[in-house]
Order: structure tokens, then C-alpha cells, then sequence
């Protein structure tokens, strides 16, 4: 990254914090920072794209208060489009929490905005923009609540983040249109011809016999992932021997991060800001937009002898980049990098809890807190490398844990699974973090006489369409859940998606329910693997207008969250409007995205354009024939997704066609109705439904009566990059297409149509 | 068929100025990289390669290695980071230990850098571990099987992290503290199991010492496991011994193995089925 190729950048910089300085010098409990939000450009990856740096800097400048201050920060928009500020983890007046259209209006283009709060509560959390896309691209920032008498340790804030060289927007849209570009970036296509290599050939059929696509543990492929804004560095301040306090935010848009150290053993003192009983492990994995503390001790050298740097390493959890920080000074010793996942063993695992209606099985296991991880079955550190089929056969023996061992079962012949087949504390030497270990440092029980909410949550979604929602409904399609102030709101939250959803309540911290008894965390953000319930509770003790929102930032766009909304709130003076500001928050996730294809073909044109959101589908394809003998046709279906996995669409539709046959010649379908397709300009109505394999079977009845069923079958994967396209019809119409992708928006197609015969051509994409 | 004609075209075109290209924007450095044999050589030069960006030739002799690159898609670090990660210790990075560890014997170069720092850095533990056994061994009423026990159970640590090297060295010690056993401190039905066992041990633990193969390691381990059973049955130990049974190990025959604590840790497949087993016996 260099900014140095920004005139003027610096000197700004160098004057804010002149600023800066003064002001805390002469008020000292009213911290004052301005904030100027400002387009940029950066060079993460050899190319120029834009992004947009608060005072010149990405991530944002770290805040940093002490318990009892009053914090003062004015964001002085100077982008051409709105913004907002959301201080994640802050109890903080609800008109400051910085959710555009929800506790205030947008901040408009060159305008300034004051968020004036008081600091009551000390920890790691971090700030961010709540608005569209923006967190993707640099509005990020540590911020740092200090005790009023902290440890003495030296301790540095850590943002970790991504970035990726396409537009967040386009990201979004690829996503929705299940575009598979981001996986053959990532070498995830879990293609057929790699089944075949690897010996899966059974698990890619039943995957897809269950209308499941490729799997991956996240969505979005990244050029660079960055800590403090650098995909390396050094803090060569620290001596052998020293400790450090990493206080650490996960500010990344949609990626969780695994974090390891060279240099022995890693002591977790917190949590969201929250202290807890420190606890020793290997690796931990960082949530999206959560924080940890995290104590490292660079291990002594000889006297006399050189000190060496100890690498403090973050891995996307897809493990395909990482970022280095190497604490100390002198060589580098590196950690082991983490293995490529195994995918096709993911696979197999999620056929087996996938159920043929789209619901997850847990077979009796009861997940929760991440202390069973399914995907440690793609672990190749726990669970073995990948060596083909003999390791897989072997297996991991149904009982793991010796001590219970029941004497009349021997290991390979009882059939049952047992929990701690996923725990891999168990099943390997290193220790992982999980949300069982977390124990408060101190009594966090809620007031014993106050009435109790419960509220039952199911985690929804559908990967082949990328909507995400909560008991199936996005924030636009549901109401303001109504709490009391006075009462405990206790959440009981179970993962129904294929995904795991790190949820996060606005301005609380809630209690993580985790046998810790008294001592149980607190948390503003909990990591849910998909088939754990984990339960949660808080007191209600705020006013206003809440968000609960999976942190994901494209799960949350796409509408996955809840308002929690206090009876009798007083109004919130910086929503003048409220109906126009919830106008504008639903417009969120009811936005539509657009996709477009054409093949331009030696034998004609043809192609789709279609513009789909949550639960509508506009859709137009057409073929275009390079004379009339080929004739012309256009297609255009507008339907409705029915049912949490959206296999049901009907529609009604629009046919237009135009065909110069020779002399009455007349075509014959299936069922004998004859038609001469020649000229035809017709409505229907029908039903499209996908079928076992993702085969799209289609029912269509035009108004004069003709009748067509259809079946298709797109983009099978049969190698990384090469896809296969099936069609067949009652009307006798066929078509076999091979594809393949060169690059995001490019390819070569090769296909045969009854119609229009055997064409190569070029496909564009959008 | 014209358009095929052209994509061959274009195909050709390409894989025409692929074979041209070289490296640009050139620079040049030589670093010290750590290795010891040919094998080191080829596993370095591989690292540093990647085409038409990076590339190194290394020198046995001088262990300097002359590294090109284009100064525009890398750097040197970059690269010596590469090498560092398939295991070879440089100027700028020294490697992962199970790095290292993969690889082969002719290669294991001595780690120079890394052994100040683990030497320190295991000091305090070694000095715990020595002041605990100095107190323990003191008492006149001191067992006198514990070194050989203790040095088993760091063999079988060493083979439940399937390290074929570090459970060759394990045992040269456990051989050493076999022969070092004073027979007369032993209680005459001790004695008696002693002489037994006592050449069959020595013959296990040579054979482990020996190689460096863990399969063989194991199936050695395996007959070692059941003399020791003997012979710490006959001895009250200070610490309860754990003794554990894995019934898939040597292909379905089972297999047993002794340990100081009651958690499964399987030496017999390592990371594979770390936890296959099961307590049979506590020996207290």
C-alpha cells in the first residue's frame, strides 16, 4: 500500500493530529477526534482501486478513551455519497449508534456529523460505517476503551482485515447471481473431474442429488488480507523475553481469521472487550467484527545471543492467504502455515446433515459454542492429510474419548457417532479456543426478580440463491421485535444454514449461556456454526431502536437481521421521519441484482439477462438466429421463490417468436399439439421447480393452449473450469452446451441446438 | 471451424510468448541458506522458483545462494520466506519446526540460530524438570526404574507425534538409562522380572534408536510396551501408569502402551486416531 502517492495526505494527517493534541490538552475528560471521511486510492495488489480513508488512513485512525471521558467525534463527510459511523460494542445513547436509517439519517454528502457519548465501559472494541458496502473498503477502525488504571503491559491494537480488487457492489451482485468466479480463484470448484481425481466421485453425485452446489467456509475470494493495514510487518520494539497485549478487532467484511504464534502457547485474557480468566491455547478463530486480547511472550534467547521475531500469523479461515506480524526484532521465525482444507471431505460431512428438505440434521449431537467443529473433518492438522481414499475408509473409531470407553463396543464396530468426533481438543494435541472455555472475570448474573422474554431465532438461508434471513424472513419482510425495559431478553438461537453466522446485538453485551454459571461471558458477538443452538441473555436496560444483525456484511445486505425495538421509546430526534427512514433500511434487502449473459455464436445469438432479489425473479432469455430460417425468439418469466429454499417458482411469462419455415411446415409436440412457431406472440403461466441433481424442471401453458415441460441443467462443473449446460423439451427442442470460463466476464462456449444446429462461440458475462 | 482456427491461433501466440518470457526487472542477491546435502539443494532451488519471478542457485560448499529475481512481482524476502517455509533456515527466516522436521535425514542441516534460542527458551522447563526429579530422586526409598520409565514415556510421546527422529534419540536415552539401572537397588521380585525383560528392553529400544522409520519404530515400540507392563507391574510405581490398549493397532491385532496420564495418546497412529484406545489398567 502507499499512500505516499496521495499529495496532500500527510500533511493532513500531520495537521489532525496537531489538532488533536491541542484539544486534549486543554479539556481533559472530553476527548475530541475529527474524523475526515475522504475518497482514495490504493495499491494493495500492483493495481489502482479506489477506497475511501478516514484522515488519510486506512484502516480509520485508532480511538482511544479512558473509562469516564466524554467522547466527541465529529465526522466531517467528504465523500460524494452518504456515510455513518457504528462504534461496535458501545453502550452508548441509541441516536449515536450510528445505524443509518434506524437511529439517525444518513450523513449527507460534505456535511458534518458530532457523535457525542460517554465512555462507561473499558475494553477492546473497534468502529466502522454502517452504510452499503463501505466497511468492505477502509471504513474500519480500532478503538480502544481504556480502564482507569490498565496493566502495565505494552499492548498494541490490531485490525485485521481484506481486500479484494472488485468493487464491493459487483461482489454483492456476483454473489447474488451465483456466480461462480470467486471459487475458481479460490481452486474450490469441487468439480466432477476432480471428484473423480480425488475419489469423490459418490460425494459430488449425492451433493448435488441433494441440489447442493460446491461448499466453502466463506463466500468472498480476497487479494490480501491485512493487518493494521499491511500484509506484513514487523514490531521490532519488543526484546526476548517481553510480553505483548495484542488487542485485537476483526474488522474484515465476511472473513474469519485463524490466529497462530510461532512462539509457543497464546493467552486469551478477553473477549469482546469483556475480561475473562486467561486461558493458554495453540490457534484461535477470530469472528467476523469480534475482539479478543491476546497476551504473547517472545521466548528468551541466550545472553549474548542475537534475539529472533516470532511470527504472529492470520489465516483466512478458507486458508487461502494469510498475513504475517512478526513480534520482536531480528530473523523471523515463522509458523507452520495451515493446511489446505480438504473440501471434498466437507462435502461428504454435509451430505450427511443435509436432509432432502433442505433442513440440517444434527443427529442427536447438540452443538453449540464451537466446540464441535464440523469442518475439522477438512482439517488435514487434525484429522489427517489428504491421502485418497485409505485414510478416509479408516476413518476417525465412533468413540474418541478412552475414558468413557464402553468395553463391549470396540471402536470401528459401533456404528453411532460420538459427540467428540468433532471436538478437536480432543482429538489432537492442539488446543483450540472455543466459547465453552470463556470465563468471565467477574459475577455477570442479571438481576434475579425481572421478568423473563424468551425469544427462539432460526438462522435461515439459501447458498444457491444467496438470501440469508432469520426464521426465514429478511428485515424488510418483519416486524420490530417489541422487549421492555426491566426485563431479561433471553435469545435461544439454532442454525439452519449451511454457513456459519457470527450475530451481533447492538449496543448490549449479552451472556453466553456456557455452563460457566456465574461467570459467564459476555459478548456482543457469537460465532453459530451451522446445526448449534447456543442461548443467550440480557437485561434490557436501554431505549430505542436496536439492530441484531449477522455481521457478515453481504448476509447483513442481504437482509439478515432483526430490529430490537423498546416499548415506549421516546421518538428519536434524528429520525425526523420515520417512515421515510424505514422506507430506506428495507430498501436494503430489497434491492435487485442484475445478471446478464450472451453467447455470440457462428450459428446465432443467444442469451439471458435477469434481475432477481429476495424473493422475485424477472428473468428474459433469447435466440436469436442469424437468418429466418432460424427464426428469432425472446422468453421473459416474472416469478415468485416460494419456501425457505426456494425451489418453487411460478411465474407467468411472455413468448415472441418469428420463424420463416419452409411452406406449412408444422411442428408436433409430445402430446400432438401442433404449432407452427413461425409467428407467435403469446402469454403463459407456469411453475419452475428444482429438481435433485439442481435439474430445473419447467411447466409452461400458453393461452392457446400448447403445453410445454421442460427440464435443464446448468453450469454443471464437470473440471475447474469447465461447465456443461443440458436442455430438453416437449417440444422436441434440445440443447448440449460445454463451456469454458476464462476469465470473470469471458468464455468460450461450444454448443448444439435442435434449432440452430452445432455453433462455437464467444459468451460475455455480466 | 473458422473460430477454432483462430482460438488455435491465439493459443499458439500465447504459449509462444510464454516460452519467451524471462525474468524482468532484475535483481540479484546472495543469502546464506541452511541445508546440507544435494537433496537440499534441489528442495531450495524449488522453493525459490517460481517462473518467470523468482529463481536460486545454491552452493553446497559455501551454503550461499544466488537469488534472481524480479524486483517488481517480489522481493528477496519474499522468497527467502518461500525457502524458510519448505524448511531450510536463512539470513531472514528460519523455518517452521515440522518443516524442518519433513525433511529427509541426509538434509536435517544443523540448526545453528535456532538452537540458541531453544535452548534458552526450553531452559526454565529442563531446570523445572531437573529440580522435580532432584527432589523425588533424593529420598533413599527413590525408584530406581523411574529414568527408564520417564525415558519410555518420551518415546512414546515421540511416536504419538509420529517423529520418527526425535523418538531415535528418546531411545538412545531410554538405552542409556537402561544399562544405568542399579540391579541391587531393585526389591528381589523386581530383580526377577528384570533379568527377564532387561535384554528384550535393551533390544526394543536399540532397534528404535536405530531407525528412523516410525512404522518400524512402533513395531518395536509395541513389544517394548509389553515388557515394560512387566516389569512396572512389579514395581509400585510413585505415579499411577496408565496402561492402554488400542484394538485396531498392528492390523487389527492391538497392541498396548504405558502412559502417565489417563487421556488416549495414541503412539501407534499418531495424529491419524490420536484418540483410539482405552485404559485397561491403572497401575498404582
Amino acid at each position: 500500500m502507499d499512500f505516499s502517492k496521495i499529495p496532500g495526505v500527510n500533511a493532513i494527517s500531520t495537521i489532525i493530529i496537531f489538532l488533536l493534541f491541542s484539544d486534549t490538552l486543554y479539556a481533559q475528560k472530553i476527548v475530541r477526534y475529527d474524523l475526515y471521511v475522504k475518497d482514495t486510492t490504493v495499491n494493495f495488489t500492483g493495481k489502482l482501486k479506489r477506497a475511501i480513508a478516514v484522515n488519510g488512513q486506512i484502516p480509520m485512525p485508532t480511538l482511544t478513551f479512558t473509562e469516564g471521558d466524554t467522547a466527541e467525534i465529529y465526522v466531517h463527510n467528504e465523500l460524494n455519497e452518504e456515510t455513518s459511523l457504528h462504534w461496535h460494542g458501545l453502550f452508548l445513547p441509541n441516536k449515536y449508534d450510528g445505524v443509518p436509517n434506524l437511529t439517525q439519517m444518513p450523513i449527507k454528502p460534505h456535511t458534518t456529523h458530532l457523535y457525542r457519548f460517554a465512555i462507561i465501559q473499558n475494553g477492546t472494541h473497534w468502529y466502522h460505517s454502517h452504510t452499503g458496502l463501505q466497511e468492505q473498503i477502509g471504513m474500519y477502525g480500532s478503538m480502544i476503551l481504556n480502564k482507569k488504571k490498565e496493566p502495565v503491559i505494552p499492548t498494541v491494537p490490531i485490525v485485521l482485515s481484506e481486500w479484494t480488487d472488485i468493487n464491493p457492489k459487483n461482489v454483492h451482485r456476483m454473489l447474488h447471481n451465483a456466480s461462480d468466479w470467486f471459487a475458481i480463484k479460490k481452486g474450490t470448484t469441487q468439480s466432477y473431474a476432480e471428484a473423480i481425481k480425488q475419489g469423490y466421485f459418490k460425494t459430488k453425485v449425492a451433493n448435488e442429488w441433494k441440489r447442493m452446489t460446491a461448499m466453502d467456509v466463506s463466500d468472498v475470494y480476497y487479494n490480501k488480507f491485512l493487518i493494521n493495514g499491511k500484509n506484513e510487518s514487523q514490531l521490532s520494539l519488543f526484546k526476548p523475553g517481553e510480553k505483548v497485549r495484542l488487542r485485537i478487532s476483526n474488522a474484515g467484511a465476511s472473513t474469519y481469521f485463524w490466529l497462530t504464534y510461532a512462539g509457543g502457547k497464546m493467552t486469551v485474557v478477553a473477549s469482546d472487550g469483556n475480561d475473562i480468566e486467561p486461558i493458554k491455547v495453540d490457534r484461535l478463530i477470530i469472528a467476523v467484527s469480534e475482539t479478543y486480547d491476546v497476551i504473547l511472550t517472545i521466548p528468551q534467547v541466550k545472553p549474548g545471543a542475537k534475539p529472533t521475531a516470532y511470527e504472529f500469523l492470520v489465516t483466512s479461515e478458507d486458508r487461502t492467504r494469510s498475513a504475517s506480524l512478526y513480534v520482536g526484532e531480528g530473523i523471523k521465525q515463522l509458523a507452520s502455515p495451515l493446511p489446505k482444507l480438504k473440501y471434498f471431505e466437507g462435502m461428504k460431512m454435509m451430505n450427511g446433515m443435509m436432509k432432502m428438505n433442505g433442513d440440517l440434521d444434527d443427529m442427536g449431537m447438540n452443538m453449540s459454542l464451537n466446540q464441535m467443529d464440523m469442518n475439522l473433518v477438512m482439517y488435514p492438522e487434525i484429522t489427517g492429510p489428504l491421502k485418497g481414499k485409505k485414510i478416509k475408509e479408516m476413518g476417525i473409531p465412533a468413540e474418541m474419548d478412552g475414558m468413557k470407553m464402553d468395553d463391549k463396543k470396540k471402536p470401528m464396530e459401533s456404528g453411532h457417532t460420538d459427540h467428540n468426533m468433532y471436538n478437536s481438543n480432543v482429538l489432537s494435541s492442539i488446543t483450540t479456543l472455543n466459547y465453552a472455555m470463556l470465563k468471565s472475570a467477574v459475577n455477570t448474573s442479571l438481576p434475579k426478580d425481572a421478568p423473563v422474554k424468551e425469544l427462539r431465532f432460526v438462522l435461515t438461508g439459501n447458498m444457491n440463491r444467496y438470501v440469508w434471513s432469520i426464521d426465514n424472513k429478511v428485515v424488510s419482510e418483519s416486524d420490530k421485535i417489541l422487549i421492555k425495559r426491566g426485563e431479561n431478553v433471553r435469545m435461544v438461537i439454532y442454525n439452519n444454514s449451511m454457513m456459519r453466522h457470527p450475530m451481533h446485538l447492538h449496543g448490549h453485551d449479552f451472556r453466553v449461556l456456557n455452563g460457566q454459571g456465574e461467570n459467564a461471558p459476555l459478548k456482543n458477538i457469537i460465532d453459530i456454526m451451522p446445526m448449534e443452538t447456543d442461548t443467550l441473555e440480557f437485561a434490557a436496560t436501554e431505549s430505542g431502536d436496536w439492530f441484531f444483525h449477522c455481521h457478515i456484511l453481504y448476509h447483513m445486505m442481504s437482509g439478515m437481521g432483526r430490529v430490537f425495538s423498546y416499548e415506549n421509546s421516546p421518538a428519536n430526534p434524528e429520525i425526523p421521519n420515520p417512515k421515510l427512514a424505514q422506507r430506506k433500511l428495507f430498501a436494503d434487502d430489497r434491492a435487485f441484482h442484475f445478471m446478464a449473459e450472451n453467447d455470440i455464436a457462428t450459428n446465432g445469438n443467444d442469451g439471458e439477462a435477469m434481475l432477481q432479489n429476495t424473493r422475485w425473479s424477472i428473468g428474459t432469455e433469447w435466440r436469436l438466429g442469424y437468418n429466418e430460417h432460424h427464426g428469432y425468439e425472446v422468453e421473459t418469466h416474472i416469478g415468485r421463490y416460494i419456501g425457505k429454499m426456494q425451489w418453487l417458482m411460478p411465474f407467468i411469462g411472455f413468448d415472441w417468436r418469428y420463424r420463416k419455415m419452409g411452406m406449412d411446415e408444422v411442428e408436433t409436440n409430445l402430446f400432438g399439439q401442433r404449432n407452427t412457431k413461425d409467428k407467435r406472440s403469446i402469454l403463459s403461466a407456469g411453475v419452475n421447480y428444482t429438481l435433485p441433481m439442481l435439474v430445473s424442471a419447467q411447466a409452461e401453458i400458453f393461452t392457446d393452449g400448447i403445453v410445454r415441460f421442460q427440464l435443464e441443467r446448468m453450469d454443471i462443473p464437470v473440471s475447474k473450469r469447465l461447465r456443461m449446460n443440458l436442455m430438453i423439451n416437449t417440444d422436441k427442442e434440445y440443447m448440449a452446451a460445454i463451456k469454458y470460463i476464462f476469465t470473470r466476464n469471458a468464455g468460450v462456449t461450444a454448443h448444439y441446438d435442435s434449432d440452430m444446429g452445432f455453433g462455437v462461440g464467444l459468451t460475455l458475462n455480466y | 471451424m473458422k473460430s477454432i482456427k483462430i482460438l488455435m491461433a491465439v493459443v499458439l501466440l500465447l504459449s509462444a510468448l510464454l516460452s519467451k518470457a524471462e525474468i524482468k526487472n532484475v535483481s540479484t542477491e546472495n543469502v546464506k541458506i541452511s541445508g546440507s546435502c544435494a537433496l537440499c539443494k534441489e528442495g531450495i532451488e524449488t522453493a525459490a522458483f517460481d517462473k518467470n519471478i523468482s529463481k536460486a542457485s545454491w552452493d553446497r560448499d559455501t551454503k550461499m545462494a544466488l537469488v534472481t529475481y524480479d524486483n517488481k512481482k517480489t522481493s528477496i524476502d519474499a522468497v527467502l520466506k518461500k525457502v524458510a517455509l519448505a524448511g531450510y533456515d536463512n539470513d531472514s527466516y528460519l523455518a517452521p519446526d515440522d518443516a524442518y522436521a519433513k525433511l529427509a535425514d541426509c538434509c536435517k542441516y544443523d540448526r545453528a540460530v535456532k538452537k540458541e534460542v531453544m535452548a534458552e527458551k526450553k531452559m526454565p522447563e529442563h531446570q523445572h524438570e531437573a529440580m522435580a526429579s532432584a527432589e523425588k530422586t533424593t529420598p533413599a526409598d527413590a525408584d530406581p526404574l523411574k529414568p527408564v520409565l520417564d525415558a519410555y514415556y518420551a518415546v512414546k510421546d515421540a511416536l504419538v507425534s509420529s517423529d520418527g527422529n526425535t523418538a531415535s534419540a528418546k531411545a538412545t536415552s531410554l538405552v542409556k538409562a537402561i544399562k544405568a539401572v542399579k540391579m541391587d537397588q531393585l526389591a528381589s521380585e523386581q530383580h526377577m522380572v528384570w533379568m527377564k525383560v532387561m535384554k528384550d528392553l535393551d533390544f526394543d529400544a536399540d532397534h528404535i534408536a536405530e531407525t528412523k522409520e516410525v512404522s518400524h519404530q512402533r513395531d518395536h515400540f509395541s513389544s517394548l510396551s509389553d515388557n515394560m507392563y512387566k516389569l512396572i507391574k512389579s514395581a509400585k510405581p510413585s505415579e499411577p501408569v496408565y496402561y492402554q490398549h488400542c484394538p485396531m493397532a498392528k492390523e487389527g491385532k492391538g497392541a498396548n502402551w504405558l502412559s502417565q496420564i489417563p487421556a488416549i495418546k495414541n503412539p501407534y497412529y499418531g495424529a491419524q486416531m490420536l484418540n483410539c484406545g482405552k485404559t485397561t489398567e491403572t497401575i498404582k
